[in-house]
């Protein structure tokens, strides 16, 4: 299989991962330069469909790579395949788009492999019978051509948005499938992979809480916050914080209310021991009505609250706490 | 525990090969870049056969844009500019012409009016820039003569092999609070040039780096700073006039201190104004901060700025050591520009001329070093001559004892300085010595718990929010912002120190003389002394105070990721 171009197309969950097209694209377009030849892996458990619908593109064969051990992906099972593939067929260059998988498991294949990748390229040259590749550098400002030393198989990732799927070649005929059956013996797979789940979202959208109990310096201790949650859960709001809480690691980012975190603008802003300097008011100056509670009576958070209460948080919350709960019933 | 920022080890880092790289894209380093773009197209006009490519000269600057970390005054003094860009006048952004000038002796409610302007202080003929919108005209200047800037990269660490410097490494992007890669990790890139020129401005970072590994400041005076606190004011119309300075000495510092502000009229009503202190005071609890918001509420300076508003703040340590604690600029593999080396003069207040001039003669070097494809330290060596031969070295040696002068107060100042106007620059010895500002603090035992006369600076300002502002809200006009979740770059060798040691010998100065509130003392339970060092590292407006203050010599600025960092705008 001298001068093949294999595009390794990925999917998810036995789903087809579109930005695979544009690496076919990429791929058309390097046979249109070098009179090579392109083809196209699929691997999985089961994907033959995705493997056919792979096949409309203009491409000289469609592997189906296939194993139950693929089923799940992990990078083991993949490199391990993909290995034994590449070692049988000799590509001259594999190309796979640049997503989170392809990175998880392109630097130990090639490593595994002893051949070298360049990774998240942005295009390529075909210049005096050499293959350059694109890549960013300093943040984009500059580009550079990167070319291969040593022998093939070369392989290489393209960016997201480097040639456009749409503009993958459709064949005339669709290409041959044919499938792989690869044994991954269960003891090379070294992760056992659970149920996919997702993340619940930020556990918190406080641009949208009505009411917010922000803590401040004052709190003195960590264990102190769980008299502000209580005052919270007691409103029914979420807990917030002021800068030095959430940098003390105290409570999460996603906390922090001021110019370096979220901005608010609730119905009902409790301020407790926090001093109000700018920094904080800009992110919280919206709220309907701000009630700060701080021992200093000169601290500038009262400048825009609505009520002041000059004195000790230890002293002014727990009966608040107990007062909030009586009139809830 | 507080994690600090250094670049990771045993990582693969992409290399990158460069003829030269200028680190800082200051008036120094701006100036040398476009007069190294102009000498090559100038031999590659006269010489087809032989052309030098400017493909491969690359100016690193750590802000985000052109310009939003350079603070100064700023007067420019037009020499050097005229030769770099005969009628810079007709295009570069200048607020106006210096056309009257005043310096005043300030008491705690008085003024008195030097009856004449010292003559180093006399400025007709010179520019009120904002130095911001300067450097931003001449960064375009540069692009435009096809020469690469690399916003949002600092130069983190030399590369120094077989005693030469053989390159700069730039910071590592997407590092967390730990020290640990995040997804969007960037490794620094190794540039491996043939000439590194530091033009790093005020206490350069890699400049320290040299000087240390390479003893430079062997048989030098130490370097000696100040720090100027600037805010830039809105005022009524015509208050102060374009072009208009007015200097003060005196209050509110004491005789002791040294130290004075600037009041500088620029265009539509603005208005530049600031307090430089020397960072050689007794008290520890000096807050320079505090200083200029004490100046402001002088009487005549209050009814300059009386219905006023301020509207952008900054601050930025300044050197002034002088000629005799300039170290050698130029050596194997590398040379140093502008701040980094020292070239500024004390006593006329302006840098930014000799800045520009000490660019221009490192791209004279490096130029001839190209062309000779020589880079060995003789080679560059023959910018120290250039330096010597220039007026830039003339200007300095007038006033080569200026500073050192003021070591013991302000009438033995005026003194030196009055005989030294006379004897050319020399006074009572050919060399003044000095000490570092640092060696001069006081222990907190041996100052009266009074203040001595000093009560209305030492420790944090309150702030009125109309004439005088606390730090955190003049801070906020600094429009600082840095990446949160990044290591520490204030690097303080051991916190220990901080919690056992300074806090009872020192009261943490760090707390008073850092501008930006980096540095606080936290109550905690588990210290002898219950307060510890807290760090909000993300407010620092890269002023080096610190790294120049700190009684101990453990504290070490280091660049955060590029990119961070205070917005002068129109600063």
């Amino acid at each position: 299989m001298a001068d093949t171009i294999l595009v390794v197309v990925e999917q998810r969950e036995g789903k087809f991962n579109r930005v695979s097209l544009e690496t076919i694209a990429g791929a058309q377009q390097i046979a249109a330069a070098t009179g090579w030849t392109v083809e196209a892996a699929v691997l999985g458990n089961g994907v033959s469909e995705i493997a056919n619908e792979v096949a409309s593109r203009k491409l000289a064969k469609v592997y189906d790579i296939e194993s139950p051990q693929l089923g799940r992906y992990t990078p083991d099972a993949f490199v391990h395949a993909l290995k034994q593939f590449i070692t049988d067929r000799q590509p001259k260059l594999v190309l796979m788009p640049h997503t989170y998988q392809v990175r998880d498991f392109a630097p130990k294949l090639t490593t595994a492999l002893n051949r070298t990748l360049v990774s998240d390229c942005t295009g390529f040259k075909y210049e005096g019978g050499r293959l350059l590749f694109t890549r960013q550098m300093f943040q984009g400002k500059f580009a550079a051509d990167v070319s291969f030393g040593g022998d093939a198989p070369y392989f290489a990732t393209f960016q997201a948005g480097s040639f456009r799927g749409d503009q993958a070649e459709a064949g005339i005929s669709a290409a041959q499938v044919e499938t792989v059956n690869i044994d991954v013996p269960e003891n090379v797979i070294r992760t056992r992979v659970e149920e996919p789940f997702k993340e619940a979202k930020a556990a918190v959208d406080l641009s949208q809480a009505e009411i917010i109990v922000a803590v401040g310096r004052g709190i003195k201790e960590q264990k102190n916050l769980d008299m502000a949650k209580q005052l919270a859960d007691a409103l029914g709001g979420e807990i917030a914080a002021s800068r030095p809480i959430c940098d003390s690691g105290w409570l999460p980012m996603e906390r922090q209310v001021g110019s370096s975190g979220q901005t608010v603008a609730p119905k009902l802003y409790l301020a407790l021991g926090i001093s109000g300097a700018i920094q904080h008011i800009v992110g919280m100056k919206g709220a309907r009505t701000i009630i700060a509670i701080n021992k200093d009576s000169e601290a500038p958070i009262f400048e825009i609250s609505d009520y002041a209460v000059v004195g000790n948080l230890f002293d002014v919350v727990p009966p608040l706490i107990e007062e909030v709960r009586k009139a809830k019933g | 525990m507080i994690t600090f920022r250094k670049p990771l080890p045993n990582i693969e880092r992409p290399q990158m090969e460069a003829d030269v790289v200028i680190v800082g894209g200051g008036p120094a380093g701006m100036a040398c870049a476009l007069r190294l773009a102009q000498l090559i197209d100038e031999h590659n006009s006269k010489n087809p056969d032989t052309q030098i490519s400017k493909e491969n000269i690359y100016v690193l600057e750590k802000a985000r844009e052109v310009g939003q970390h350079c603070l100064s005054g700023a007067l420019l003094d037009p020499r050097s500019m005229r030769e770099l860009l005969p009628g810079f006048e007709k295009e570069a952004p200048i607020d106006a012409e210096v056309v009257k000038e005043a310096v005043y002796y300030l008491t705690e409610k008085r003024k008195i009016k030097f009856p004449i302007t010292p003559p180093p202080l006399r400025d007709h003929g010179n520019y009120v820039i904002s130095i911001n919108r300067f450097v931003k005209w001449l960064g375009q200047k540069v692009e435009e003569a096809g020469i690469t800037i690399f916003t949002g990269f600092a130069g983190s660490e030399l590369l120094i092999e077989d005693e030469r410097v053989a390159g700069v490494r730039t910071d590592d992007k997407g590092v967390d609070r730990m020290n640990q890669p995040k997804g969007n990790f960037e490794p620094g890139y190794d540039l491996r040039a043939k000439v590194v020129i530091l033009a790093e401005g005020t206490r350069g970072s890699l400049t320290k780096q040299l000087v240390a590994r390479f003893n430079l400041d062997k048989d030098r005076n130490p370097q000696t700073y100040g720090v100027g606190v600037k805010e830039l004011w809105e005022v009524p119309s015509g208050r102060i006039k374009p072009g208009e300075v007015i200097y003060t000495m005196g209050w509110p510092l004491t005789m002791r201190e040294y130290g004075g502000s600037w009041v500088y009229g620029a265009k539509d009503n603005i208005v530049s104004l600031g307090f430089v202190t020397g960072l050689d005071y007794e008290d520890p609890r000096t807050d320079p901060h505090h200083v200029m918001q004490a100046w402001k509420q002088h009487p005549f300076i209050a009814s300059l700025l009386e219905g006023g508003k301020m509207i952008r703040y900054g601050a930025k340590s300044l050197p002034y050591g002088g000629w005799w604690s300039v170290p050698p600029v130029a050596g194997d593999g590398w040379m140093i520009v502008g701040d980094s080396a020292g070239f500024l003069n004390s006593q006329r207040l302006k840098g930014i001329h000799l800045a520009i001039k000490s660019g221009m003669l490192a791209a004279e070097t490096a130029f001839a070093s190209m062309q000779q494809n020589d880079f060995s330290g003789a080679m560059l060596g023959t910018y120290e001559d250039r330096v010597e031969d220039s007026w830039l070295k003339e200007e300095l040696w007038k006033v080569r004892n200026f500073h050192q002068g003021f070591e013991h107060g302000f009438l033995e100042g005026m003194f030196h300085a009055a005989l030294q106007q006379v004897t050319d620059g020399r006074g009572l010895h050919d060399r003044y010595t000095t000490k570092a500002g640092h060696r001069r603090l006081h222990r907190l035992a041996l100052l009266p718990a009074d203040g001595d006369g000093r009560a209305h600076f030492l420790g944090k300002a309150k702030g009125d929010g109309k004439l005088t502002f606390d730090k955190l809200t003049d801070l906020y006009h600094s429009g600082t912002k840095h990446e949160e979740d990044q290591p520490s770059h204030l690097v303080i060798h051991d916190t220990n120190i901080c919690n056992t040691r300074c806090v009872t010998e020192f009261g943490n100065p760090c707390q008073h003389f850092c501008p930006a509130n980096v540095y606080e003392m936290v109550e905690a339970g588990d210290v002898p002394h219950g307060k510890t060092i807290h760090l909000n590292a993300s407010n620092c407006v890269h002023c080096k105070t610190c790294d120049i203050m700190d009684p101990y010599e453990i504290i070490t600025w280091v660049p955060p990721e590029g990119g961070g960092g205070p917005n002068y705008d129109g600063m």
